[in-house]
């Protein structure tokens, strides 16, 4: 039980990953990516010609494809996105699931139907663990732990304490007024998604390090992505952080009762936590908000 | 500094701005004066470069930009105080008036100067813009504007929704702009206080410009009645 509590939140780690991109897509430009899965399996497909190619560490890959990755957000905003969300709120969902299908279909007609994974350029790395009061806690699982909270601790910081962070918030909250403040709204935009991108690369590797993918491994990662940014709630970075490791202990939970029901625990944590937030207060999800009422027990007492 | 010529500005079929034209010097303190949906707002969105322009010119500094985005026209050195202030309600008014900084035009303003111009922001300072007065929403809208340094300052209903004695405070604090040199453009209900403030007032009826001339040679009646369209072919001539 332990164990897979554990576990659960070491896999938390990489939902929280794949799904932080996908929120700050959401947060910043509005747009619900539906090719965001599709688009980590690509990261981790060049990772993995890169690594092979040049027999190199995955981890020195991974530096090498963030700017390419980048490059692709910078066009996805410029090429696609910019003339989508003129046509309206729904026309960015169906062109997102479009290039998705597309991206999936190129994929396997590249590189066919076999599964492909980064362990073994890993070598001990890979089956490495700590053992831990009894428990066996993975190398790798711990890294990709790590390196969500270093993204989206650092994605908040920027958000809350820089100039472009100023920027992108305001820009979110109100394009026009951005404008009349001297925010280049395009240029806003154009950033956000390359930076939304470098989180995807980032995690489609950790998706190949810990795993393995193939051509039309992008749809789970999406649902993943999506369920963990709608626990957590889509507004606060963190939220999603906590979205992924709810979303993981669920399909832990779900696994444990059933053998077939990891993924159906999951779907069902979501469902709840979706009903929940279109029928109550929004403030009942933040923790403020319960660290507040106690004090006001307190207080009162 | 400012000239538009013959603008036309349109939400579908309506022209809610037809045919405007208009010039405005350097260090010129103009009052445009209107009833609701004269189009004063529109107007002024559109020189911002916040609205498109059907058709006509808007120019800044001799320099055509008539299809100028609103964030470069802010770092070219015109800035438009929105109506209903527009402020980034989940910032604080720190933030708030960083963000005017966004375009790092050089001048004296700094956020030093602007909490020393509304002394009511400074308790402020890390409150969210949500939670403020609607003076001290105004200060803050006024700020963020400043701190781009704009040569050129327009100011939509600089003093709707303020009490009087606020709208002493804010005239008080743009007055300080007159000395610096600053052209303004505002929009201003208080006939008296446009009168008195500005060195020239144009009055807006249905879209046109139906009076434009230097506050010493008219007065609150020629005003009045081009405001409510009386006489009006009468002032069409005399604005020539």
């Amino acid at each position: 039980m332990m164990n897979s509590l554990v576990q659960a939140i070491l896999l938390g780690g990489y939902y929280a990953l794949i799904a932080c991109g996908l929120a700050f897509m959401f947060q910043v430009m509005r747009i619900i990516n539906l090719a965001h899965g599709s688009l980590a399996i690509l990261s981790a497909y060049l990772v993995w010609e890169i690594t092979d190619a040049l027999a190199l560490s995955p981890f020195i890959s991974v530096l090498m494809i963030l700017p390419i990755m980048a490059i692709i957000g910078l066009l996805l905003q410029r090429v696609i996105l910019e003339r989508a969300t003129k046509g309206g709120e729904l026309l960015p969902v169906l062109t997102t699931f479009g290039l998705a299908i597309v991206i999936d279909n190129l994929l396997f007609q590249q590189f066919g139907a076999n599964t492909r994974s980064l362990s073994p350029y890993l070598g001990d790395l890979s089956w490495e663990s700590y053992e831990v009061f009894g428990l066996w806690i993975g190398k790798l699982p711990v890294i990709v732990l790590i390196t969500a909270i270093v993204i989206i601790g650092g994605l908040d910081l920027i958000l809350r304490f820089t100039p472009l962070g100023r920027q992108i918030r305001a820009t979110a909250f109100d394009p026009d007024t951005a404008g009349l403040v001297g925010i280049d709204a395009r240029k806003i935009a154009g950033i956000s998604a390359a930076i939304a991108m470098m989180t995807v690369a980032i995690s489609g590797t950790a998706l190949g390090l810990r795993g393995t993918f193939d051509a039309y491994a992008g749809g789970p990662q999406l649902l993943f992505a999506f369920e963990a940014t709608i626990i957590g709630g889509a507004s606060s970075l963190w939220g999603v952080f906590m979205g992924g490791i709810i979303l993981a202990i669920a399909q832990s939970i779900g696994a444990l009762i059933h053998p077939q029901g990891f993924l159906l625990g999951g779907h069902f944590m979501f469902l709840i936590f979706l009903f929940a937030r279109i029928y109550f207060n929004r403030d009942v999800f933040s923790l403020k908000h319960w660290l507040s009422k106690r004090n006001e027990k307190e207080n009162a007492a | 500094m400012l000239s538009v010529s013959n603008l036309d500005v349109r939400y579908g079929q309506f022209r809610a701005v037809q045919g405007v034209s208009m010039n405005i010097d350097q260090g010129d303190i103009v009052s445009l004066i209107g009833a609701n949906g004269a189009g004063k707002s529109t107007l002024l969105r559109a020189i911002a470069g916040a609205l498109p322009i059907h058709s006509g010119r808007v120019s800044f500094k001799q320099h055509d930009v008539t299809t100028t985005s609103s964030s470069a026209l802010v770092k070219q050195g015109l800035s438009l105080v929105p109506e209903g202030r527009r402020l980034f309600a989940d910032m604080t008014v720190e933030e708030n008036l960083l963000l005017g900084t966004t375009v790092k035009r050089s001048g004296d303003w700094s956020i030093e100067r602007i909490f020393a111009t509304f002394p009511n922001l400074v308790k402020r300072r890390h409150a969210k813009t949500g939670n403020l007065s609607g003076g001290e929403q105004q200060a803050t809208a006024i700020g963020r504007a400043l701190m781009s340094n704009p040569d050129c300052l327009i100011l939509d209903e600089v003093s709707l929704g303020l009490s009087p004695l606020v709208v002493d405070q804010v005239y008080a604090s743009i007055d300080s702009l007159k000395d610096a040199g600053t052209t303004i453009l505002l929009v201003e209900q208080d006939l008296e206080r446009a009168i008195r403030f500005s060195h020239r007032a144009i009055c807006m009826l249905e879209g046109k410009i139906v009076l434009d001339k230097l506050t010493n040679d008219t007065n609150k009646e020629e005003i009045t009645h081009a405001y409510f369209g009386l006489q009006q072919s009468k002032h069409q001539e005399a604005s020539q």
